[in-house]
């Protein structure tokens, strides 16, 4: 039989983690929005330079730019990891890192060089324990990227990469594809597919009437200015990249400590009953004791 | 452009983090990557590329002025987009930032076409920093 006192503080244990899980909960979502909101404000210039890149390749056709160019022999690849500096946000960290890991195996299979650099104090910690060395951590990132921070990196991506002392860098984070559907994913940044970004979220489509046809003075030159345009739409890429797994790993975090809050709730119920019914079973008990003593006083 | 010319101006700046500003001008001046640029209502489209500088919006009597970083300005039907990496009111400009720029400037190392290319921008942003902060 359970000792009640020791149910009453196990219940009050969980009912103190419910309360903290319930506040998680709270902040999470309000993080969250802020977080969205700023991935919001974000698409605008992203559609500018979609805008802008699509008007200048009209007038320029094709353009070679060294982050376009594909190399046709990939010596070194350096594989960012996009995680979140703490925990207890269900299984958000684990998928992202996961999906690294694959791309390592098979790059660890194929004998292919790689350099690796981490985002997150989660993700190094993991890369530590596989001991597998990170070239650079950033821990610095928190659910608010700032561009200039982003920046820094990007440039220092751009460097390595047009020194050619990497020839790919592919990207693991979480992907938003909406506020209900987040996914791990490996992209390749470098080199860049296209100039234009993809949007995800919804805005307002990008009118084809709006826009005068063609006839733009550009200055210095519509090549020139597409050269300028490349870096910038890596960065604005790399910086879309930070923004959704900031706005991830708050969803994440809700999520899990929405289901801890609704775990709690449960146990305390069942808790509750337990003790209850011990609580009852020791008075029947008592009952029968003094019942039987004093049958066998008569 | 008919249709341009009695609408009058509007300047729209984005950042990455941000739109910082959507709002009718008379006349807006843009920091080119080589000079200045005035743009008054009912001018042709036009692309181009900023250089670190001061951006100045007459609207009436009044001048606001910022600071942007490099980027782009695309003008068309009336309309002045300008997408920066960072756009700030000159008044935020302070000769400490000015210092600092440059000194982070000097600090880069230039032994290879990528790193001198790196520290010739990052010099021209301390410039541009500069020539913000004196006049205000």
């Amino acid at each position: 039989m359970p000792n009640l006192r020791s149910l009453v503080k196990r219940r009050k244990a969980i009912r103190n983690i419910r309360k903290i899980t319930k506040t998680m909960e709270l902040i999470a979502t309000a993080r969250f929005k802020k977080a969205l909101d700023r991935a919001t404000e974000a698409d605008a210039y992203t559609r500018k330079i979609a805008e802008l890149a699509s008007d200048l390749t009209k007038s320029a056709g094709d353009v070679s730019h060294p982050l376009l160019a594909v190399r046709p022999e990939v010596k070194k690849t350096l594989v960012l990891v996009l995680t979140a500096n703490r925990g207890l946000c269900g299984g958000y960290n684990g998928g992202v890192l996961r999906a690294a890991m694959g791309q390592i195996r098979e790059m660890r299979a194929a004998n292919a060089a790689f350099d690796l650099e981490v985002s997150g104090k989660r993700g190094a910690a993991f890369f530590k324990f596989q001991q597998i060395p990170a070239a650079a951590v950033y821990t610095h990132f928190e659910d608010k990227p700032q561009f200039d921070e982003v920046d820094a990196v990007a440039q220092k991506l751009i460097d390595l990469y047009t020194t050619g002392a990497v020839d790919r860098v592919i990207v693991a984070y979480q992907k938003f594809h909406s506020i209900a559907r987040q996914a791990p994913v490996v992209e390749t940044l470098l080199p860049l597919s296209s100039v234009a970004v993809e949007t995800t979220r919804k805005g307002p489509a990008p009118d084809p009437a709006a826009g005068p046809k063609g006839s733009y003075d550009f200055f210095p030159d519509a090549a020139g200015i597409l050269n300028e345009l490349v870096p910038v739409a890596f960065k604005v890429r790399l910086f879309k990249c930070f923004l959704d797994s900031a706005v991830g790993e708050q969803i994440a975090r809700r999520v899990a400590m929405k289901a801890a809050t609704e775990n709690a709730g449960d146990l305390i119920k069942e808790v509750s009953r337990l003790y209850n019914r011990t609580r009852q079973a020791n008075i029947t008990k008592e009952i029968s004791e003094l019942i039987a003593g004093s049958e066998a006083l008569k | 452009m008919a249709d341009a010319t009695n609408k009058g101006l509007k300047i729209v700046v984005v950042t990455p983090e941000r739109a910082v500003l959507d709002e009718p001008a008379d006349m807006v001046v843009l920091p080119m990557f080589d000079g200045e640029r005035g743009i008054l209502p009912g001018h042709a489209p036009f692309v181009g590329q900023l250089g670190p500088g001061e951006l100045r919006i007459k609207l009436g009597a009044a001048t606001k002025r910022y600071y942007v970083d490099s980027g782009f300005a695309q003008v068309t039907g009336g309309v002045v987009n300008v997408l920066t990496a960072r756009a700030l009111t000159a008044d935020k400009v302070t000769a400490d930032m000015v210092t600092k720029a440059r000194t982070a400037a000097d600090a880069l190392p230039s032994t290879n076409p990528v790193e001198r290319e790196n520290r010739t921008k990052a010099l021209a942003r301390a410039r541009g920093l500069a020539a913000v902060s004196k006049k205000g």
